[in-house]
């Protein structure tokens, strides 16, 4: 019985992310499209590309290497999304969130990448070899102003367990947001560089590097990757919203909060250029970075 | 006879018997030193540790045997050296001077087992001694063209090394009046402070020199590559542990218990830095040999930092990255020989796309980097998670980021590794490739497979580490199969961890195999986007020249200067200094007889007007 329960959860988290996750993609096309005065693509356009990706008559793969690329990533993607909780004090949607802590999200979170970046390497295009080497770059950019953030709010309230975190904010009524302003604001800094959005688009950098780690996928490959990237996106924004955000009593709650929380990057990169890459590590290392430190010394001292 | 004996004299008379049968014919050579190998691991897993051997030399008392801490070194040796023998016999092959080479293998193995079982000072400094000069002739075994100053770094930091500890085992003797490794531990709370001081740091860098902590890592990079790679995997494997069961043994048994913990957290500086500097050093190299050797520095400043952090988790996640370090480095090292061996080179800029060609060798490279990089759900996490835990709950904040910093950068080069070697556009010239041979593939595979078990399962690791520290003396240490634990109680069940991904790895690898399998088929490497210039035959576009220089750029300012620059400064100092006190050495016994004179008179006056 307690099994077919946590499959039944566990498909069905699957599903309701995957879902959300395309439809706050279609929800960025369309924000990015009106604030650039266009009409722009409808919202649910998402589900149709991939549809069409999956139906596509003919693949094309360069080796094994490329054929598994795209299964790191889902697998990645789900199980992030099976750790993080999503509703609090709910035992049908518990899923596995009180089996792990954060050090391993954070981990698990590059596992994805990594796997899609030896597939984009087996390609043999070059574009993919030069967008894994700026997405590795700037993912050191990022890290490090990130988990000092993290450290921060692990010191400050012992534990490194997302479900303590957020059974901590549901019980006093409080963001950690709000407790650590310079450890969320350095988090918030950062979080365009980990979607990917301008200006820190300088891994697929369209129309400079044909996608980059991309080009050479197509078809059901690609079809994967986007549904992949839309699970692993809400995955992202969940986590955001437990750790500092108070993580939600409902579906309906989590739903608000990451969309709000999501059109933030969104609307700062509509109005952006691209940084090149030794820029886009300066910028991270700039503000992001004193901030978090500012925060940690408060947090520690 | 006794076990310890006989697994001594199997190294050291057995050395001695394989330089003859290489004399007699290659064959009875390989055998024997196949032979050699597999019977250590069979004796050490037969020794008892209660067994000791003992004896008593001019008033003093002696002994060898294994201790529970020193076993669990013991333990990666026995795993690592019938492994990298066995290999060495494919990769020697055709080699000149094979007797010699084997011999001092040999001698440098039954050397470190002799430095783990040493229960006296004077017993651990000579096997030391023939541990140094064995791996130095085999560092300068190849006899290639800057080889004479490669040689000589790493004999002069390890003379270095030799003179502070052999100093530390004088200065113990005369306070303790015993050679006794336990009676240190025993007395050293007893001793005045400064002496306390001066013998912590003799020992830390006479072990520190071995364990390439910075600023004493100079020798390592270039020894490590060096030498030929069978023994490299033991060098950088084993070898480089020798510094670290020192290191524990002085930080741990004598300082933390007790209680001088201010000497740690300078450890803890030292070894992260390391790490850092290590890992930005180890991206930038174009040789995959430079790469693996500079990664070992900075994977030893981890664990170093593990040590001086000296809670019981920092110190189980030493141990534990010590081993896990041990089994993938010396795995890496094995596939870039194979690579060498099979190919001829090493370099990223010569080399691409070797992954059809030797695929065991690339799934065990794999493998181990994914374990380097500590990624779940491998091994190599298990001991990163520990590290972290250790160092956030005893809020050494610093030292966190710090390591944080470095092994989010060991992405790149772990990448660039992979990439450099086995992925990017197929080459012609490297069609006629083949892949190890079996005696070459099968250590790696048999290491790799080790680290994908203590991934999910690694408490059968976590046995024999929790009695190696209670034999240093904590208490109460609780590990469980699969889950790791630390002391604000949170939880990582690594069961699920690899359950869930392996699940659905699975279903996707069947559902994306199947969908359209018919009209999915496989491309060459040429066959690419390229908007409209699709590469000919004879163009490669492989990108490999430069493969960081954005993030070279962001961290300029790190390689304006070098611990290197730093020595060749003193270097220089030095030499001006003596180019300037032979001055005085004119050569005219006139000089010589004013300068007795000058030298009289101002005694003369010392001793008139001061006293």
């Amino acid at each position: 019985m307690a099994f077919w329960q946590t499959l039944g959860s566990v498909l069905l988290t699957i599903f309701i992310a995957f879902v959300i996750g395309m439809f706050y993609m279609g929800i960025r096309r369309k924000v990015i499209a009106r604030i650039q005065n266009r009409y722009g693509p409808p919202v649910y356009q998402n589900f149709l590309d991939v549809v069409k990706l999956w139906s596509k008559s003919s693949n094309i793969n360069h080796g094994i290497m490329q054929h598994f690329a795209p299964l790191w990533m889902i697998a990645m993607a789900i199980s992030t999304l099976l750790f993080v909780p999503i509703v609090y004090n709910s035992d049908f949607w518990l899923n596995f969130s009180h089996k792990v802590d954060l050090i391993l999200i954070l981990y698990l979170m590059v596992f994805g990448p990594l796997g899609l970046a030896l597939g984009a390497g087996q390609t043999g295009n070059p574009n993919s070899a030069i967008g894994v080497t700026r997405g590795l770059s700037q993912l050191v950019g990022f890290e490090i102003p990130w988990v000092i953030a993290l450290i921060t709010v692990m010191i400050q309230y012992k534990t490194t367990s997302l479900t303590e975190l957020v059974s901590y904010q549901q019980i006093h009524h409080t963001w950690i947001a709000l407790e650590q302003p310079f450890a969320f604001l350095a988090s918030l800094l950062v979080i365009p560089a980990m979607f990917r959005y301008s200006p820190y688009d300088i891994v697929g950098a369209p129309s400079e590097l044909a996608s980059g780690p991309m080009s050479e996928f197509g078809g059901k490959y690609l079809g994967l990757l986007m549904s992949s990237g839309s699970i692993f996106m809400f995955a992202k924004l969940a986590l955001i919203v437990d750790i500092f955000l108070g993580g939600a009593s409902s579906w309906l709650g989590m739903i608000v909060k990451t969309l709000a929380l999501y059109l933030i990057p969104v609307m700062w990169s509509a109005i952006n250029p691209r940084y090149r890459t030794e820029q886009a590590i300066w910028s991270l290392w700039r503000w992001p970075l004193i901030l978090s430190l500012l925060g940690l010394i408060i947090a520690t001292v | 006879m006794n076990a310890i004996m006989i697994l001594l004299l199997l190294f050291f008379v057995g050395g001695f018997l394989v330089y003859f049968a290489y004399k007699l014919h290659k064959i009875i050579g390989d055998i024997l030193i196949a032979i050699i190998g597999l019977a250590s691991a069979y004796l050490f897993f037969k020794l008892n540790i209660e067994q000791t051997l003992t004896w008593n030399l001019a008033g003093f008392k002696f002994g060898l045997g294994f201790t529970g801490f020193s076993w669990i070194f013991g333990l990666l040796l026995a795993i690592l050296s019938p492994l990298a023998l066995i290999y060495s016999i494919p990769y020697m092959k055709g080699k000149e001077r094979l007797g010699w080479f084997y011999m001092l293998f040999l001698f440098v193995i039954g050397s470190m087992y002799g430095i783990l079982m040493a229960q006296d000072w004077i017993s651990l400094f000579i096997f030391w001694e023939i541990m140094t000069w064995s791996s130095y002739l085999i560092v300068v075994y190849s006899r290639s063209k800057p080889l004479d100053k490669v040689g000589l770094k790493y004999i002069f930091f390890s003379a270095i090394g030799a003179y502070a500890l052999l100093s530390a085992i004088v200065i113990i003797q005369a306070n303790i009046k015993s050679f006794y490794i336990a009676d240190l531990i025993k007395l050293f709370a007893l001793l005045p402070h400064s002496t306390q001081l001066l013998i912590g740091i003799l020992l830390v860098i006479g072990f520190g020199v071995k364990a390439a902590v910075m600023p004493l890592h100079i020798w390592a990079p270039d020894s490590y590559s060096n030498a030929p790679m069978s023994f490299t995997s033991i060098f950088s494997g084993a070898m480089s542990k020798m510094g670290i069961y020192g290191l524990i043994l002085v930080l741990i048994s004598m300082y933390y218990n007790h209680g001088i913990g201010s000497f740690g957290i300078w450890m803890a500086w030292l070894g992260a830095i390391t790490a850092v500097l290590a890992t930005f050093y180890a991206i930038v190299q174009d040789d995959a040999k430079k790469l693996l050797a500079w990664s070992s520095v900075a994977q030893l400043g981890y664990i170093v930092a593990g040590i001086g952090i000296g809670t019981k988790l920092a110190i189980f996640a030493a141990i534990f990255l010590a081993l896990i370090h041990g089994l993938f480095k010396g795995t890496l090292f094995m596939a870039v020989g194979a690579i060498e061996r099979q190919v001829g080179t090493t370099k990223f800029s010569e080399l691409r796309a070797l992954i059809r060609k030797m695929p065991f060798t690339f799934v065990s490279a794999l493998i181990s980097v994914i374990a380097l990089a500590g990624v779940p759900p491998l091994a190599g996490f298990v001991g990163k998670w520990m590290l972290y835990e250790s160092m956030i709950i005893s809020h050494k904040v610093w030292v966190v980021i710090l390591i944080f910093l470095s092994s989010t950068a060991a992405f790149l080069y772990s990448y660039r590794f992979l990439f450099g070697l086995f992925l990017g556009q197929e080459e012609k010239e490297f069609k006629n490739v083949k892949e190890a041979p079996a005696l070459m593939v099968i250590p790696m595979l048999l290491m790799a497979l080790v680290l994908v078990l203590l991934g999910t399962l690694p408490g059968y690791i976590f046995r024999p580490i929790a009695k190696s520290m209670e034999a240093l003396g904590y208490t109460d240490i609780t590990y469980q199969m699969s889950v790791l634990t630390n002391s604000w109680e949170n939880i990582v069940d690594l069961s699920y961890v690899s359950l869930i991904l392996g699940v659905v790895f699975i279903v996707f690898l069947i559902v994306i195999t199947l969908v359209n399998y018919k009209n999915t088929r496989y491309v060459t490497t040429k066959d690419i986007h390229t908007a409209g210039e699709p590469p000919s035959d004879n163009d490669n576009y492989h990108f490999v020249l430069d493969f960081f220089r954005p993030f070279q750029r962001a961290i300029a300012p790190v390689f304006k200067y070098s611990v290197s620059q730093i020595y060749s400064v003193i270097g220089r100092g030095i030499e001006d200094f003596l180019q300037f006190v032979r001055r005085f050495y004119t050569g005219n016994a006139q000089t010589y007889a004013l300068y007795v004179i000058i030298l009289l008179s101002i005694l003369f006056f010392i001793a008139k007007y001061i006293f």
